[in-house]
Formats: structure tokens, C-alpha cells, sequence
């Protein structure tokens, strides 16, 4: 822009919008550089444009005004507190109409280790007190997956240790990857992509998968993005991402921890050769039941079948008893008591003799001791 | 029931053979379980012998992102 100045009683007078515009237009021209400083006196609202914060020299305690648009800074997810220490990539810039001069920045980075630390603590404390961590939102992993998730970088080796794990446990199974960035700045958003994306294609479990790396390198997987993806994931998720000795947050919110990625592959499927010998089993299981059934239900019925048989052979002999219990009273009834006390009992043929028979009739005379012919007179 | 997946099948299969184990079974219901128990065997031997696995790649964005 050209800055143009008015003669006034011999003197190059500025205007100051023209000043101002002039001065910015010279400092637009300075390269964008990276300034470190510490965050104090962060300022950011919903309904501004913009955040607002002042970055100080731990040193000497010099000052800068820095900008940032909001909907970039929010896409950062930092965090960040007053006092803590960051790399800010900007170039300064002069507001015109104020003659404010600020660093406009472009991206903020956390710096140190210490500070990282400090911020992962704060996102983990905060995500546990959601529950996001709880024991009970943890799912058991499907035993036999018809689809299985995979998400790894482009780095062959923890996708190799995955496939290699799957598939000579469980040849069978089905696999689709996705492989994303899992480092840098763009990994944390493609991470929490693709965990839709593979949901979204039916897989009933997912393998977070990363080798190890430095502690900067496994932060994405840290990212409250990712972290919050998984735990919504609508299936099962096994996380294994980096060393045994890294806890990255995602592996807090995922369903089953696994120590290496060889091991997440192995935990999703089941080994195909105990599979078969458990069908094997099932299958004798199921003959043995069976047959031991129809041979219970084979003993009853020749048990009834005795039983049957043997009913009227029981019911003659239960009646034969009967009958000689009947005899033995009737036996009992019978004249001999009155025999007994001198009475005789005169038959002629079968009948008895009750009137005066005619004379030479042949008796048969029984007394209590026996019988004896007669003949009447 | 031709939707059911092999981890369904293997369920029931295994309900089908506590059953018998536990033995409280008619004639008529052993004959009908009997062979459903068969039937899921046989699919899901089938499944285990015939399957080959499959491993896709879902489309890549990588490039698509670095723009």
C-alpha cells in the first residue's frame, strides 16, 4: 500500500490511519516465525472472534500480545492454563485502527515435557470423572468376530503383528484396516474419523494398533478425540498402542488393554483348532445326550412292560388269596362245632335228612369223629 | 435363521448339548433338538472348513487429508 503524506508548512505530515497502515504493511512483510513465551492472562469467550492471550518471557518477563481465531484455537483441544509454556507459530501484525500490535498466531504448541504431562493429567482426571475409564462400560469382545477393525499406521510393523496374529489363529476371519496418521497433529482427528468409519462398515470390534514411539509421538492417541471416540465406539475396542509401559489415554477408555499389537490379534478371535476340537466335542456331546436319553427312555418302558406283564399273574394270585381267606371263615361256620357237641348229621344220598326216612333207607349218619353207615327200621 | 452368525450357532449348539446332558427331554423334543443340534454342527463345520478370510483396505484419505 502506498502511504501517502501531506506537505504542511514544509513538513511530510503523516496522517495516523495513514501511519498505522503504513506500519503494517511493513511489519506483514516479516517472515512467520516460531516465539516461545509463557501463556498468562488466556482470555477466550463463545461469542468472540478471537482468543486472546499474552505470552511472557519466562526471562525478563517481556510481553506479547498474541491472536488467535477461535474456531482454530478450539481445533487445537490444548487446554491450555496461564503459566504454561508453548511455541507459538505466527507473524506480527498491526491493527490499524488501534495501532495494536499483536503476534497473530497460526498454531500453538505446548512445550516441555513437564507441561504435556500437566495437561494429560488434567484431560484424565476430567474424562474419569465422566466415567469414561469406569470397569463397568467395559464390554467383552465378540468370540468370534464376522468383522474385524484394524486401525494402524502406514508403518508395516504393528499392522503385520495384527494381521500375523489374526490370521494364524483364526484364518477364517475377516479384517478391514484403516490406516491413518497416528503421529502429528493430523492423527488425532483421523484417528476418531476412521473409528466411524470402520463402525459404519459393520465391524463388531476394533484394534487400535501403534507401535512405540516417543512420548510425543503416542500423544494423538492421548488426544480427548480419540480418547472420547473410543469410548463411544459402538462395538468393543482393543487397544494397544505403544509399549507395555505406556498408558496413553485411549487405552483407559478402550474395552480390553493389550500389551502388543501380536496380542490384540490374538485376543479378537479364537484359535481355530480349539474351535474345531470344541465343535468335535459339541458334536459327541450332542450323540452321547441323545442316545443316553432314548436309553433312559428305553429302560422305563421295559420296566412298565415288565410291570405289565406280570399285572394279571398278580391280580390271580391277589384273588386266590382272597378266596382261601373266605374258605377259612367259611370253614370256621361250618356244623362240625355243633358235631362237636353230640349232634349228628343224617344224609341219604346227598340230602339231608330232616323227616323220618322210609325204613331200610341207607343212611350216611357224621358225627364229630367221622361217619358211619346206617339203615333206617 | 439363515442370518445367524457362527457365534449364534455355536450358542445354541451348546445349549442344545446341556440339555441332553441334563437329560429332561421327551422323545419328540429329543428327535426335534437332535436334529437341530445336528444341523447347526454341520454349519458351522462348514463355516470353520470352507472359510477363507478376507483383508481389505478401507479407501485411503491419506491423500485426500493433505491438501
Amino acid at each position: 500500500m502506498k502511504v501517502e503524506a501531506t506537505e504542511v508548512e514544509g513538513r511530510k505530515v503523516y496522517s495516523v490511519r495513514a501511519f498505522n497502515q503504513g506500519v503494517a504493511g511493513y511489519i506483514e512483510k516479516l517472515p512467520t516465525v516460531w516465539v516461545e513465551g509463557e501463556v498468562t492472562e488466556l482470555r477466550r469467550q463463545d461469542r468472540w472472534a478471537s482468543v486472546f492471550l499474552t505470552l511472557k518471557d519466562p526471562e525478563d518477563g517481556a510481553c506479547l500480545a498474541v491472536q488467535m481465531p477461535r474456531g482454530q484455537f478450539d481445533g487445537l483441544r490444548l487446554d491450555l492454563q496461564d503459566g504454561e509454556r508453548v511455541h507459538v507459530y505466527g507473524r506480527p501484525e498491526l491493527y490499524a485502527q488501534r495501532g495494536d500490535f499483536h503476534l497473530r498466531a497460526l498454531t500453538i504448541e505446548r512445550y516441555g515435557l513437564g507441561a504435556h504431562l500437566a495437561a494429560l493429567e488434567r484431560l484424565k482426571q476430567k474424562l474419569a470423572a465422566e466415567g469414561l475409564f469406569a470397569a463397568e462400560r467395559k464390554r467383552a469382545l465378540p468370540r468370534i468376530p464376522a468383522l474385524i477393525g484394524l486401525i494402524t499406521g502406514n508403518d508395516a510393523a504393528a499392522k503385520r503383528d495384527v494381521l500375523t496374529a489374526i490370521t494364524t489363529r483364526f484364518p477364517p476371519a475377516h479384517v478391514l484396516v484403516a490406516e491413518t496418521y497416528v503421529q502429528g497433529p493430523r492423527a488425532a482427528p483421523a484417528i476418531a474419523t476412521a473409528i466411524g468409519d470402520l463402525c459404519a462398515r459393520g465391524i463388531d470390534v476394533l484394534i487400535l494398533a501403534r507401535g512405540g514411539g516417543s512420548f510425543e509421538d503416542l500423544l494423538p492417541f492421548s488426544d480427548e478425540r480419540v480418547v472420547r471416540a473410543v469410548a463411544e465406539c459402538p462395538v468393543p475396542v482393543v487397544s494397544a498402542v505403544g509399549h507395555e509401559q505406556d498408558t496413553p489415554l485411549c487405552d483407559l477408555a478402550a474395552d480390553v488393554r493389550a500389551s502388543t499389537p501380536s496380542v490384540a490379534g490374538r485376543l479378537v478371535v479364537p484359535d481355530l483348532t480349539e474351535l474345531r476340537a470344541w465343535l468335535d466335542r459339541a458334536h459327541a456331546g450332542l450323540g452321547r445326550g441323545a442316545r443316553r436319553i432314548v436309553e433312559r427312555h428305553g429302560e422305563r418302558l421295559a420296566t412298565a412292560r415288565e410291570r405289565l406283564r406280570r399285572a394279571p399273574l398278580l391280580a390271580l394270585e391277589r384273588r386266590r388269596a382272597r378266596l382261601d381267606t373266605t374258605r377259612g371263615r367259611l370253614l370256621a361256620l361250618s356244623p362240625r362245632a355243633t358235631l362237636e357237641r353230640g349232634y349228628a348229621i343224617v344224609r341219604s344220598g346227598d340230602a339231608l335228612v330232616r323227616e323220618p326216612p322210609v325204613p331200610g333207607t341207607a343212611l350216611a349218619v357224621e358225627v364229630a369223629g367221622g361217619e358211619f353207615g346206617a339203615r333206617a327200621e | 435363521m439363515s442370518e445367524q452368525t457362527f457365534e449364534q450357532a455355536q450358542v445354541e449348539l451348546e445349549q442344545i448339548v446341556e440339555r441332553l446332558e441334563r437329560g429332561d427331554v421327551g422323545l419328540e423334543e429329543l428327535t426335534k433338538l437332535w436334529e437341530r443340534g445336528e444341523e447347526l454342527y454341520r454349519r458351522c463345520a462348514e463355516q470353520l472348513a470352507g472359510a477363507q478370510g478376507t483383508i481389505e483396505e478401507l479407501a485411503r484419505r491419506l491423500d485426500a487429508q493433505q491438501t
